[in-house]
């Protein structure tokens, strides 16, 4: 009688087992799909050896800004004499402008031979006479002279810091991080190079080895959190990795999940997330270990129009940053999961999904708009996907299946089957 | 509001319902219902259900019908409404009761308990200490509180409401019958208690004093006094006069703004409404003035339009035809049905139908295929002529009259037209004014009748709040007081509710031609609100553009200060051109200076603001706003004349 329930018991497992865990019996063993892995970073690293294009090798019909990388002294030199111009401006009784670059969207060209967003050359004139324009050449001003005493000083702040330096003129951060970018375009370098960075936000963890301002970090022993991502992207150097991959994750929360489950130390990897939005410092440090590692990057993000959104601006860049995007951007990054046709494909029930509002449902279809989505047809089709049965889902949605679902059975099986766009 | 409609039943009905003991058949089961009663039992549908509703609607009925009665005589209406409180002293005087002293108080619901005499006295004692604490704190001292009298239900006040017109009057012989059963809507306002009447016609006063006791089985309006006298002053209209019990501190601001949207929307009509308190201090007396001589045709009366007919109404219809045959029936009832158009219409009836069919021969079921083809038959859409809508001339001078606004537009969209019915919508949007607080103000008219309660689901206050995008016209919705009327006229309101107080949102055709009107108005709005920004930045360009003066030279010469003290350190001289180095040599010296760059933005702000004024003042041009008529009213209506009388001529002089 014992032994009959104790059997039952087992049989009942193994049947909770396979309606717990769906596919997992399908996937192989670690080191099938280990061997998968490493001949896809043999392929990425033999392809990337060949040298990446620049705005200078096309010739395009249009001209192109872009901004580089200034040393400390450059840019004070360059702040100077655009101090000098204009006060002789004034004192030949023209008063003073700007001529600031666009960042309209009109001003905006994706380049598809570099697969990224570039500005072009059309620039607005900022005089100081005019009602509409008199503030923000103000704040223009202001904000050269700071970044001037910066530059001499040698030190760097966050944008925050700069906006309490005078928030009588400021009135509110966006306007003093929009004239920033502005700084940025006019004397033609990356924010970067003003020393001004924004507050840390990503973090980093895994099989990554580099050193932060000469201290040697060790991802894979920085605790479930992670390393954050410096905001300084110059203090980082010497990067050293044994991973396969990098995995880039949308959210914080499955970032943890990973991070828990020491994800990494099953398929060796190194798995980055910005929590939403990425901002200009995880940008940059992704792009720097693609360029110096030469490990494919595989996405992770929601299946929804924001989702591809925030893929689009790793890939290409965004608007705002354009001028800059040669070095923000990370070119060929393979959309992993949760794509639209995982949500039938994993069987993921319709409690979990949810229907797309109004505003989900035009943001999509602008996506389809767009030439970065275009450019990969695979992308479309699950975007018409998505647009069509007007459902999203979260990474979360894979916990209905159990908390460890996605790093126990999901990525692993999406990874044994190459199902990457 | 509407809860009363449930403890209204009549006795009648509760004790069916409740009583468990079998009852023996009554013999008449279906008793007619005197109008007395069925208002008493249903008092919400009227507008009855408190004290202070009653009040609100006697005054809007009295004050409708005396509209309704001078522009139906086509005179520019001057309607007075007096509201006088009455105390229950006063009150059972005049019904003929005694005034009894209370003998046993603790009888009364408001015989103040020793509990509630405790506690009131623990509070007042509190009260107290506090405000000599304050007192000798040097704070304000509030002042106390009076005792707020405990109304006992018995309480209530009575008030005599009484309405002046100049109209047509009522016939001697009518009066008793109309107060009592036959002018439904004034009689409403009968039921609630005893009242009086005084009415007077054109040549002979005819003098009635009437009441209506709320007895059941009574149909008869009980006349206490009818007779008639003589005409001295030539006046012609009606005096209505009312007691009722009624809570005027509750619907004051209702009543008032009665008055006030009605007055907005009849510019034509001079009121006086006068409230007389027993304290003095509480009197109210407004006059809404007359702005115009206008007023609006007296709608005319139509034929029904096929789609708007229910099967009742044909029956009643053919019931009342002089037409003998269906063809002349259909011509010549209703609108927009030819005789070529009635003959087909004939023909798809099916066989059993003529043109020759007698009409009242026709079977119930013939009536309902009538009835049918009605509904499914496309017909041309009826006009608006048969509409009275108040004219977007005359709501335009009662909003400019009675809201005295910075800026006003308004619109009149052509007759649509909804099941059948006609209907026109005219909007007006008013930016600022007194009395107006900040947001959205709404004025819903109906058939030129304001409509006060149950705003949140109406059509137009949905369509206000929710579909106009305000911004777009460069008006802030939460901050400037904007004034939204919208007055919609048909042959049929689709109210909603039992007070038909609000038009529903679901009706598209209407709700799409109210947007439509108050978007006419706003974008007429927009350019006058644009100009104003424009003459605005005018004004204050120089300010502007002064106030950053300091900061940006400020900056400015900071940087140049650092890289003139660098460029002094001979080691980390720096590479510049020599006219720069000039200058920056200059600001070492001194003799570039944060003030001389501010005193050159500062000249160059000036010119730029001159050439800007100049520019703006050439564009512009002199542009006069368009002039308004005015409408002035004669003081006296009376000429002062002299007659000089020969025997074949009559010279008259004017004063």
């Amino acid at each position: 009688m014992a032994e009959k329930r104790k059997r039952r018991r087992a049989d009942s497992d193994s049947d909770d087992e396979s309606v717990r865990l769906p596919f997992k019996n399908r996937l192989k063993p670690d080191a099938a799909i280990l061997s998968i892995l490493k001949t896809l970073t043999e392929a990425t690293k033999s392809a990337s050896t060949s040298k990446t294009l620049t705005l200078s090798d096309l010739d395009l019909s249009s001209t192109c800004r872009e901004v580089t990388d200034l040393a400390l002294s450059s840019v004070q030199t360059e702040i100077q004499t655009l101090a000098i111009s204009l006060a002789k401006s004034i004192l030949a009784g023209n008063g003073f402008s700007f001529s600031v670059p666009s960042r309209a969207a009109t001003n905006q060209l994706y380049v598809p031979e570099l697969d990224r967003i570039v500005l072009k050359d059309k620039s607005s004139i900022r005089p100081y006479a005019s009602v509409s324009t008199v503030r923000k050449t103000t704040i223009t001003t202001r904000i050269l002279s700071l970044i001037h005493q910066l530059s001499l000083k040698n030190i760097h702040v966050t944008k925050r810091d700069l906006f309490y330096t005078d928030v009588k003129l400021f009135q509110d951060q966006t306007q003093s991080d929009a004239v920033l970018d502005d700084v940025s375009c006019i004397l033609g370098c990356t924010r970067s190079s003003l020393n001004v960075v924004a507050a840390e936000k990503g973090v980093v963890v895994g099989r990554l080895i580099f050193s932060d301002n000469g201290d040697m970090i060790d991802c894979t022993k920085m605790g479930i959190g992670g390393k954050a991502i410096p905001p300084n992207i110059d203090r980082v150097g010497d990067m050293q990795s044994d991973a396969l991959f990098i995995l880039l994750v949308e959210k914080d929360a499955a970032y943890m999940r990973l991070a828990e489950d020491r994800f990494y130390n099953r398929f060796p990897c190194i798995i980055v997330t910005a929590k939403g939005q990425p901002d200009v410092a995880t940008r940059l440090f992704l792009r720097k270990m693609k360029m110096e590692l030469k490990l494919p990057v595989l996405a992770l993000v929601d299946s929804d129009p924001y989702g591809l959104k925030i893929l689009s601006v790793y890939g290409c860049g965004s608007k705002n940053m354009s001028y800059d995007s040669a070095n923000l951007t990370t070119p060929d990054i393979k959309w992993l999961g949760i794509r639209p046709s995982d949500l039938d494909k994993y069987k993921i029930p319709e409690q979990c999904r949810l229907a797309m509002t109004e505003q989900d449902i035009k943001t999509g279809k602008d996506l389809l708009e767009e030439d970065f989505v275009k450019k990969n047809p695979g992308w479309v089709e699950e975007l018409n996907l998505m647009v069509k049965t007007k459902q999203k889902a979260e990474i979360q949605a894979l916990s209905t299946f159990g908390f460890q679902y996605l790093s126990e059975v999901y990525l692993p099986l999406k990874l044994q089957q190459q199902d990457w766009l | 509001m509407d809860s009363g409609e449930s403890s209204e039943e009549s006795p009648a009905q509760a004790k069916k319902g409740k009583s468990k003991t079998p009852r023996k058949p009554k013999a008449s089961v279906l008793k007619q219902k005197s109008p007395a009663e069925f208002f008493a039992e249903n008092k919400n549908i009227a507008g009855f259900d408190n004290p202070g509703k009653s009040l609100y609607t006697t005054v809007r009925e009295l004050v409708e019908n005396a509209l309704d009665s001078a522009e139906s005589i086509a005179e520019l209406p001057f309607v007075e409404v007096t509201i006088e409180e009455i105390n229950r002293t006063a009150f059972n005087s005049m019904i003929g009761l005694i005034d009894r002293e209370r003998i046993d108080e603790a009888l009364y619901g408001d015989f103040e308990t020793a509990k509630a005499r405790e506690k009131r006295l623990a509070k007042e004692a509190r009260f107290q200490e506090t405000q000599a604490k304050n007192a000798a704190l040097g704070k304000k001292v509030k002042e106390p509180t009076s005792g707020k009298a405990i109304k006992g239900r018995g309480e209530a006040s009575f008030y005599r409401v009484t309405c002046k017109d100049n109209g047509r009057g009522m016939p001697h012989d009518d009066i008793p019958n109309m107060f009592g059963r036959g002018l439904i809507q004034i009689s409403c306002s009968f039921i609630w208690d005893k009242v009086w009447a005084e009415a007077n016609t054109w040549k002979i006063w005819t003098w009635c004093k009437n009441g209506v006791d709320l007895v059941k089985d009574e149909n008869i309006p009980h006349i206490h006094l009818h007779e008639k006298r003589d005409d001295k002053e030539h006046w012609h209209g009606a005096e209505i006069q009312v007691v009722i019990e009624g809570n005027w501190t509750t619907y004051r601001s209702k009543i008032l703004h009665y008055m006030r949207q009605m007055a907005v929307i009849t510019p034509y009509a001079q009121f006086m409404f006068r409230f007389i308190s027993n304290t003095s201090d509480k009197n109210v007396s407004i006059r809404f003035a007359r702005r115009t001589d206008v007023m609006p045709a007296v709608p005319l009366e139509t034929k029904y339009h096929p789609s708007a007919v229910d099967l009742l109404l044909i029956k009643r219809l053919i019931g009342e035809t002089s037409k003998l045959n269906l063809l002349q029936f259909l011509q010549h009832e209703f609108v927009n049905i030819g005789k070529s158009h009635a003959e087909r219409l004939i023909g798809e009836m099916g066989p059993d139908f003529s043109s020759k069919t007698p009409v009242k021969s026709l079977t119930s079921q013939q009536i309902v295929r009538i009835h049918q083809l009605f509904r499914q038959a496309k017909f041309d859409d009826p006009s608006g002529d048969c509409l009275s809508p108040a004219g977007e001339y005359n709501l335009r001078l009662g909003i400019i009259k009675e809201l005295n606004p910075d800026m006003v537009a308004t619109y009149t969209a052509s007759a649509q037209v909804f099941e059948g019915h006609p209907f026109i919508v005219e909007a007006g949007v008013s930016l600022g004014g007194k009395d107006v607080k900040q947001g959205l103000n709404i004025f819903r008219f109906a058939n030129r009748i304001p409509l006060l309660f149950e705003q949140g689901a109406d059509v137009v206050t949905r369509t206000a709040m929710k579909r106009i995008n305000w911004n777009s016209y460069k008006i802030n919705q939460t901050q400037d007081k904007i004034g939204v009327f919208v007055s919609i006229v048909s042959t049929k309101i689709p109210f909603k509710g039992t007070g038909k107080e609000y038009i529903g949102d679901d009706i598209s055709e209407i709700a799409s031609a109210v947007k439509t009107s108050i978007k006419q108005c706003c974008t007429q709005l927009k350019s006058k609100i644009v100009k104003r920004i424009q003459a605005r930045e005018q004004q204050e360009r120089k300010r502007n553009l002064s106030k950053y003066i300091a900061d940006a030279t400020g900056a400015i010469y900071g940087i140049l200060k650092e890289a003139s003290q660098l460029h002094a350190n001979k080691k980390k001289r720096l590479e510049i051109k020599d006219e720069d180095a000039e200058l920056l040599q200059k600001v070492s010296s001194r003799l570039i200076t944060k003030e001389i760059l501010s005193e050159k933005l500062a000249q160059h702000v000036e010119q730029v603001d001159y050439e800007m004024a100049m520019e703006y003042a050439t564009q512009s041009g002199v542009r006069e706003e368009p002039r308004e008529d005015i409408y002035l009213q004669s003081l006296e209506p009376q000429m002062n004349f002299v007659d000089f009388h020969s025997p074949v001529f009559v010279f008259r002089l004017f004063q």
